[in-house]
């Protein structure tokens, strides 16, 4: 008998006006996995994710994290219980380096954001060890250290989007949700992405759902595989199986770019 | 009954022309016009020019305002303005069009003269000269009310039929919802928006020209017309026109309702507190619309931006230097603050007066660099905030006798709940629901508090003594004046401490994305208000030194008006900037005063000077070597003799430049703000940015082994 996922959304449903953007929508991400969610243009994917990470609320259905119902929980209670996200359109913050993108996450997790007159008699700005060793291990993971002190805004896109990758992880999850993390990358960075996921899966046990739009790099990479066309779940399985069924080649594969057919 | 339901309904019109036009220009270029009732003020003193100078009568004169005037104003403010605006951060947007309402009504003064401009005069109505008179329903009804209903009911069927049955209202509809896939449909939006905003501006130029005959020429009625458009415009959600009529008429009706009913409520009424309420109710009436519908609104989603902050300033703009390191961190604050204590040194008694004035007035603009600059939030009720911290000091101090630093002290904690439940109330629906609500918040202030007999007290407001303490004497000038720019330097200091400690990362993140912020666990309503809470206690301190350093609080200087000119100042030296904040005040005061203008220009540009050279010390590293070090001595040497030398002058002749040069400084600060939307961060930061770019290139230059021809200059 397999443990409850440590992520689980039961019938979720969205509707847009009159557009059903998810129609009773299951979908589950188990502990220390990497779980994959792919579909064509439209499909549902980042609606679902907002759902997921409390930006959007859904119409009905249940959202389960670790056992506990956070259907209309705040972002900010989702991330408490260890729920993380990256951004498609990358949501960086511009006046920071890359190593206070984690400073601010680590200790936004660790409460001391709520120290105000220690903060303004300037006791509250040294990081503790602690905090210190908890960066600096985070950055060397996705080997960030070269780039730590650079202000984000002079990154290139690829390396941007680890520091988005960097900042979820810094705010100690158990599971990150990650949205297209390597569109607009080239090969190498998308290798680089996909080498630091696996990485943060084995070193610290973090579990990941990835959306994509490149199919090859998730059924490379996922445990697990669910796939979404106009707002139903059409297929779920292991990446052979999916690579394999038919309904998933007919809406997606079948009609997809030459990437997906490429070996 | 009936003659206040005519008086209602007519109000209620005016309102209702004014809010269409804001609403439509909000809807198609996503620009909340803060300078509608200005616009509306210069078209209502443009038709009174006409009528009453011009010989015009009155028929052709409305015209010419309202389908001339009024549009080919919004033409040109969308072509100077607003089109820079529709992709820029929501701040820059706010504070440009805040800087135009200082701006036109200034120039409008300026060019018409005060003898036109400036009078509470009313224009003439529609209706004869007196208005003629018919009952309708048993109602007296003059035909000046019966144009302005008609009028109302004639724009709003217009208006309703353009938007829905009009390719125009289709393609604005579209041109809102998706600028991109718009003009792939061949729609050009740039010209919807013109469009809006030259329809927009006629309506407010209407409204202005129906408010004239009614309420007068007086600069505040167009406030009101603002605010009262504001609270119309909430009730609408921002977004319905229907509603936001609706509004309107509401509002206009409860406040021709209100005339008779506290009159008969409050006749024989002796209180202080019932005499404020016969005089304030009224006004004060669209805040409370406007809060109920606010609370009323809670429940429902924010109101969204589509901003892409990485569009940003198309102006060539480098990374910030690295953060100087030990000792040399410290050289710029350290000559800002040695240009501050050692003023006594070089300035005579009067200057050092006036300057202390000036270091007061900086504490108090220390609010807006903290709400705007750290919170990122549109606050206008700073300048209410800070009225409330003065009266309550003054109050506490003279009539119950507390201590004056004590009194000061309660007068900012007093500050901090009222600025806390103001931002709360609005902080979920959004950042321009709070711009909304706290304008309206200061208007009820000044309207319900600050109008009391006892605050106001026929304009002389209420006495403060300086404080007294430690045995010191704070009515020297000298001693005063380093007591303000110790407290200056003090809350300066705690500000930059809280920008580079956890609590200023967490604002620092939520300005660049609340969205990011919200998924790493920020608080974003709680972080908000904190930052809020302590600028209300800045705002608090402020106002009470500031009136300390006069003597007494006034109402007038904390009124709405004097309040957006602050803002404006500020925001163009550099709303991040603490430096900036001093500046800013410094020249505020400066300028105030009807002193000897001459001198003035004089101070302008040593502070001018000493600005860029303070920016130059911070902002370069060849002050660190000898040849640079003296070149900065001799320089500061120089600006400080030219300012003994020049300035030994007390308040002397006054050297006539005519009354319309008064409004020329208000003129520049409102422009100064409007050209945020070319630097959001300052002028400050733009000189920084410029010395670093060109010592960047220069150092690129020399890297390549080029002819160092620039070294030599």
């Amino acid at each position: 008998m397999t443990r409850a996922p440590l992520l689980d959304a039961r019938g979720v449903t969205l509707r847009f006006g009159g557009v059903v953007a998810l129609d009773a929508i299951d979908f589950a991400a188990d502990e220390g996995a990497i779980t994959g969610l792919v579909g064509p243009n439209g499909a549902g994917k980042t609606t679902l994710f907002g759902i997921l990470s409390g930006l959007l609320r859904p119409r009905s259905g249940q959202v389960v994290l670790a056992g506990v119902d956070i259907t209309r929980a705040s972002p900010q209670r989702r991330t408490r219980l260890g729920l993380a996200r990256t951004f498609q359109r990358l949501e960086l913050f511009g006046e920071m380096t890359v190593r206070e993108h984690l400073v601010v996450a680590h200790r936004v997790r660790e409460r001391r954001d709520r120290t105000l007159f220690r903060d303004l008699l300037g006791l509250g700005s040294r990081p503790t060890a602690g905090e210190t060793e908890a960066v600096q291990s985070t950055l060397s993971l996705l080997s960030l250290e070269e780039v730590a002190d650079q202000p984000v805004v002079l990154l290139p896109l690829g390396t941007a989007r680890i520091v988005e990758i960097a900042r979820a992880l810094a705010t100690q999850p158990r599971l990150v949700l990650l949205d297209e993390p390597t569109s607009g990358l080239d090969v190498q960075e998308t290798a680089q992405i996909a080498a630091a996921l696996r990485v943060a899966r084995d070193e610290r046990g973090i579990a990941f759902v990835v959306v994509e739009h490149d199919v090859e790099l998730v059924l490379e990479i996922s445990a697990e595989v669910t796939v979404l066309d106009f707002g139903r779940v059409i297929a779920r399985g292991a990446p052979s199986d999916i690579r394999s069924s038919a309904a998933v080649q007919a809406a997606y594969l079948g009609t997809a770019t030459s990437e997906a057919e490429a070996p | 009954m009936g003659p206040f339901i005519v008086t209602g309904l007519v109000l209620g019109s005016i309102y209702a022309v004014s809010v269409l036009g804001l609403v439509l220009t909000y809807n198609a270029s996503r620009v909340f016009n803060f300078a509608h009732g200005a616009i509306a003020y210069f078209a209502a003193v443009t038709y009174y020019w006409l009528t009453t100078f011009e010989g015009w009568s009155v028929g052709p004169a409305a015209l010419a305002v309202v389908f001339v005037v009024g549009p080919v104003v919004g033409v040109f403010l969308w072509w100077v303005v607003f089109r820079r605006l529709t992709d820029s951060p929501p701040v820059v947007r706010f504070v440009s069009t805040v800087g135009l309402w200082v701006a036109i009504p200034a120039f409008t003064k300026l060019l018409y003269g005060t003898t036109v401009a400036g009078g509470e005069v009313l224009a003439p109505g529609f209706g004869g000269n007196p208005p003629g008179e018919f009952d309708f329903l048993g109602v007296t009804i003059n035909w000046n009310q019966a144009t302005i209903i008609l009028a109302a009911t004639l724009v709003a069927l217009v208006f309703g039929a353009l938007l829905r049955y009009t390719p125009f209202g289709l393609a604005t509809r579209a041109a809102v919802d998706s600028p991109r896939v718009a003009s792939i449909a061949g729609i050009n939006p740039p010209v919807i928006s013109a469009i809006s905003w030259m329809l927009g501006c006629g309506l407010a130029a209407f409204a202005g020209v129906l408010l004239s005959p009614t309420l007068g020429l007086g600069e505040v009625q167009f406030t009101l017309l603002l605010v009262v458009s504001f609270a119309a415009a909430v009730v609408g959600r921002l977004r319905s026109l229907p509603l936001a009529f609706a509004g309107a008429l509401l509002i206009g009706l409860l406040q021709g309702l209100s005339e008779k009913y506290t009159s008969d409520w409050f006749a024989d009424s002796t209180s202080t507190f019932t005499d404020t309420l016969k005089t304030g109710f009224k006004p004060s009436i669209p805040f409370i619309v406007m809060l109920v519908f606010l609370l009323a609104y809670q429940g429902l989603g924010r109101e969204q931006f589509e901003v892409d902050l990485r569009a940003g300033p198309a102006e060539a703009e480098v990374a910030p230097a690295a953060r100087l390191a030990g000792w040399r961190a410290a050289i710029g604050p350290l000559a800002v603050a040695l240009a501050l204590f050692s003023v006594p040194l070089w300035l005579n008694d009067f200057w050092v007066g006036v300057l202390s004035q000036g270091v007061a007035l900086a504490i108090l603009f220390l609010t807006f660099i903290v709400v705007i600059g750290e919170g990122g939030m549109l606050s206008l009720a700073q300048v209410a905030l800070a009225g409330i911290g003065a009266f309550t000091a003054a109050k506490l101090a003279t009539d119950s006798g507390w201590p004056v630093w004590l009194a000061l002290l309660a007068g900012a904690l007093i500050c901090v709940p009222i600025g806390l439940l103001v931002a709360a109330l609005s902080l979920r629906l959004g950042d321009l629901y709070l711009a909304l609500a706290t304008l309206a918040f200061a208007q009820l202030v000044t309207y319900l508090v600050f109008q009391r007999s006892d605050f106001d007290n026929f304009n002389s407001g209420v006495e403060i003594a300086r404080p007294e303490f430690l045995g010191i004497d704070f009515d020297d000038r000298v001693n005063f004046y380093f007591l303000v720019a110790i407290v200056f330097c003090i809350a300066a200091l705690a500000i930059v401490t809280l920008r580079r400690s956890t609590t200023g990362m967490v604002l620092t993140a939520m300005r660049s994305s609340e969205t990011a912020s919200a998924t790493i666990g920020i608080s974003i309503v709680r972080s908000k208000l904190i930052a809020f809470g302590v600028s209300a206690f800045i705002a608090g301190l402020g106002g009470g030194m500031y009136a300390v350093s006069f003597g007494r609080a006034t109402v007038q200087s904390f009124s709405v008006l004097v309040g957006i000119v602050w803002l404006a100042i500020v925001v163009t030296w550099g709303i991040r900037s603490v430096v900036g904040a001093l500046m800013a005040a410094i020249l505020y005061v400066v300028v105030s005063p009807p002193t000897d203008k001459l001198s003035f220009v004089l101070v302008i540009i040593v502070v001018f000077v000493l600005m860029g050279m303070t920016a130059r010390l911070i902002g370069s590293r060849a002050i660190y070597t000898p040849r640079g070090a003296l070149a900065a001595v001799v320089l500061y040497a120089a600006g400080i003799a030219a300012i003994v030398l020049l300035l030994p002058i007390d308040v002397k002749e006054e050297i006539d430049l005519g009354t319309a040069w008064d409004y020329i400084p208000t003129l520049l600060f409102g422009l100064g703000a409007v050209f945020l939307a070319r630097q959001p961060r300052g002028v400050l930061f733009d000189v920084m940015n410029r010395i670093r770019l060109r010592q960047l290139q220069r150092e690129a230059r020399l890297a390549e082994g080029a002819v160092p021809a620039e070294a030599a200059s």
